[in-house]
């Protein structure tokens, strides 16, 4: 079933075309990662999906409902969570606070919001620390915090925005294991990751973009050997003659 | 005893002791400065739900003050309705005038919010202050309007002495304390806290923050009006100097500031340094200083955001804590 399918989808900032009509389909269940070099236009994907901003052209269709330009609260609560690249903890507020703003999502009442936060600190291993401030976190941490953040709102689609950059390599294991988890659990999860390593282990189907533009799609083994990849990420020279 | 049992407890006892001092001080004076502490610590607590909660620095809370003191005098110099049903229509009106101002301002940041507010409240002084009509309505432009003391009595909100004023303002302050405390442990508090801090990943997590910091500006609106209506009938003469002055917004926004925005605590503790520090300073330099108050509240200021930012009530909330814990430990070691 699909879960997330994205046609033509196109953004621009004045003159400059961030993304380039993009087409992608991500099934339920499935791990679908989105890679690319330094300013491909990812997290501006991201950022159409997720409503925080409009995409200039192209429709996107969430669980059989189309989201254009929908705003972020809306998406939210049907289903639809992201992380933030650069972190956002309410840094004045206990671990548990911030996670129970995003419990609050699907219940009025503050005791049951409590209880589903506790029950997501508990499944990421972070209960031990629901009472620290958040500014007091570790990045690690802090990283484990959006993804926390994010599952509180009890999403269909989780949109993890390079989760793993900055983490050491047992940090990132740790991680891929994280996320593996919440996939068994029964959330789809489209992935950015800078992390090849990570990435490779984890996703089911990669999509790379280059320049706004999808230059490849596939396994991530036949990412791995797809010529025009080798070029974005290396140069010209790299590629086997 | 346990925590929570002591905390309970110095609440009874600081309520007994608000309530239990009219017995005690008999002097209209003392009364006085009392009942405009309690005023300006309820000011503060309404202000509070946008200024603190909401993570904004309004300062135009006067203009809530002053169409809520218009209003109800208004009605009833004009009409005979009685303060207390004007009280309910100027929160009303100023709900809707907060409304009104919220809509456009609250996507502005910072510094931006806060001139925006201050636009607002002095363009409604200067209006109030420059035509004598608004429709049927006298207002009196800068002359103000005087109640006349004719029919004294709790239906017309008019008293001879200062304990019933005392008495109705306090209950106002418990109630918007309680009303804070509520809100800041429910959805709204804690969409509010998001929203202020992190707009972007509250917007992701589901909080309509716009929508959030709406509903907390009319409650806020609404209430700072009640406060107009009281102060009205306490001075029983209202001008737009005295209520829609830009001091006054100020003095709301130091008190917060110096006692802890966002805190439940903070107003009041705010209003009980400052207001003293400034009835005193407007007895000994009225005449040759006036306005020391603001530089001494000024200073106040830059001393407590440079050592705790967060203002006065962080360091006393501690030693509270401190103490308790310290009566807790020696019960229950005997």
């Amino acid at each position: 079933m699909v879960l997330l399918e994205v046609r033509g989808m196109t953004k621009e900032f004045g003159g400059l075309r961030a993304i380039d009509s993009l087409d992608l389909t991500i099934e339920k269940g499935q791990i679908f990662g989105l890679i690319g070099p330094n300013g491909a236009g990812k997290s501006t994907a991201f950022n159409c999906i997720a409503g925080a901003f409009a995409p200039t052209a192209g429709v996107i269709t969430f669980n059989n409902e189309t989201i254009n330009g929908q705003k972020p609260w809306n998406l939210c609560k049907k289903g639809l969570a992201r992380t933030f690249q650069i972190v956002k903890p309410f840094a004045s507020k206990s671990v548990l606070y911030n996670v129970m703003v995003a419990s609050f999502a699907t219940t009025n009442s503050r005791q049951v919001a409590e209880e589903k936060a506790i029950k997501v600190l508990e499944s990421l291993n972070f209960a031990d620390k629901k009472d620290i401030l958040s500014s007091n976190l570790t990045i690690a941490d802090r990283k484990r915090l959006e993804i926390a953040r994010a599952l509180a709102t009890e999403p269909k689609l989780l949109l993890l925005d390079e989760v793993m950059a900055g983490l050491r390599p047992n940090e990132v294991d740790e991680m891929v294991e994280v996320l593996k988890k919440i996939r068994e659990q029964g959330t789809t999860i489209f992935v950015i990751e800078h992390i090849m390593r990570a990435i490779m282990a984890l996703s089911d189907r990669i999509v790379v973009i280059q320049f706004g533009k999808k230059i490849a799609e596939g396994t991530p083994k036949e990412i791995a050997n797809n010529e025009n990849v080798i070029k974005a990420y290396l140069g010209e020279d790299y590629v086997a003659a | 005893m346990n925590y929570k049992n002591i905390n309970k407890v110095a609440l009874v006892a600081i309520l007994l002791i608000a309530f239990g001092l009219p017995l005690v001080i008999r002097s209209a004076t003392y009364l006085h400065i009392l009942v405009l502490l309690f005023f300006y610590a309820y000011l503060t607590t309404s202000w509070n739900l946008v200024g603190g909660f909401a993570g904004v620095l309004p300062l135009g809370h006067a203009a809530f003050v002053g169409i809520g003191a218009y209003t109800s005098t208004i009605l009833f110099l004009q009409y005979g309705i009685s303060p207390w049903i004007g009280m309910l229509v100027g929160g009303v009106l100023a709900t809707i005038a907060g409304i009104l101002i919220g809509l456009p301002t609250f996507k502005m940041r910072g510094a931006y919010f806060a001139l925006a507010t201050i636009a607002f409240a002095e363009g409604f002084r200067v209006i109030v202050e420059n035509i004598d009509y608004i429709g049927p309505f006298k207002i009196n432009g800068p002359r103000g309007l005087q109640i006349p003391p004719l029919d004294i009595g709790l239906a017309n909100f008019m008293f001879a002495s200062k304990e019933p004023y005392y008495y109705i303002i306090l209950i106002m302050l418990v109630a918007v304390v309680v009303l804070t405390y509520v809100i800041s442990r429910s959805k709204l508090g804690y969409y509010l806290n998001a929203g202020g801090e992190e707009p972007e990943a509250a917007m992701a997590l589901g909080v309509n923050v716009a929508r959030a910091k709406l509903i907390a500006m009319a409650m806020s609106s609404f209430l700072t009006a009640m406060a107009g209506t009281f102060y009205a009938q306490f001075t029983l003469y209202i001008h737009p100097k005295s209520i829609i002055s830009l001091d006054l917004s100020f003095e709301i926004a130091f008190i917060a500031l110096i006692g802890g925005r966002g805190s439940i605590a903070g107003p009041i503790l705010g209003a009980l340094l400052l207001r003293p520090v400034g009835d005193f300073s407007r007895i000994y330099f009225g005449d040759t200083l006036p306005g020391m108050h603001l530089i001494i509240f000024g200073l106040v200021l830059i001393l407590v955001m440079h050592y705790q930012p967060r203002g006065l009530q962080e360091p006393l909330t501690r030693l509270y804590n401190n103490l308790i814990r310290r009566i807790t430990h020696n019960t229950t070691g005997r």
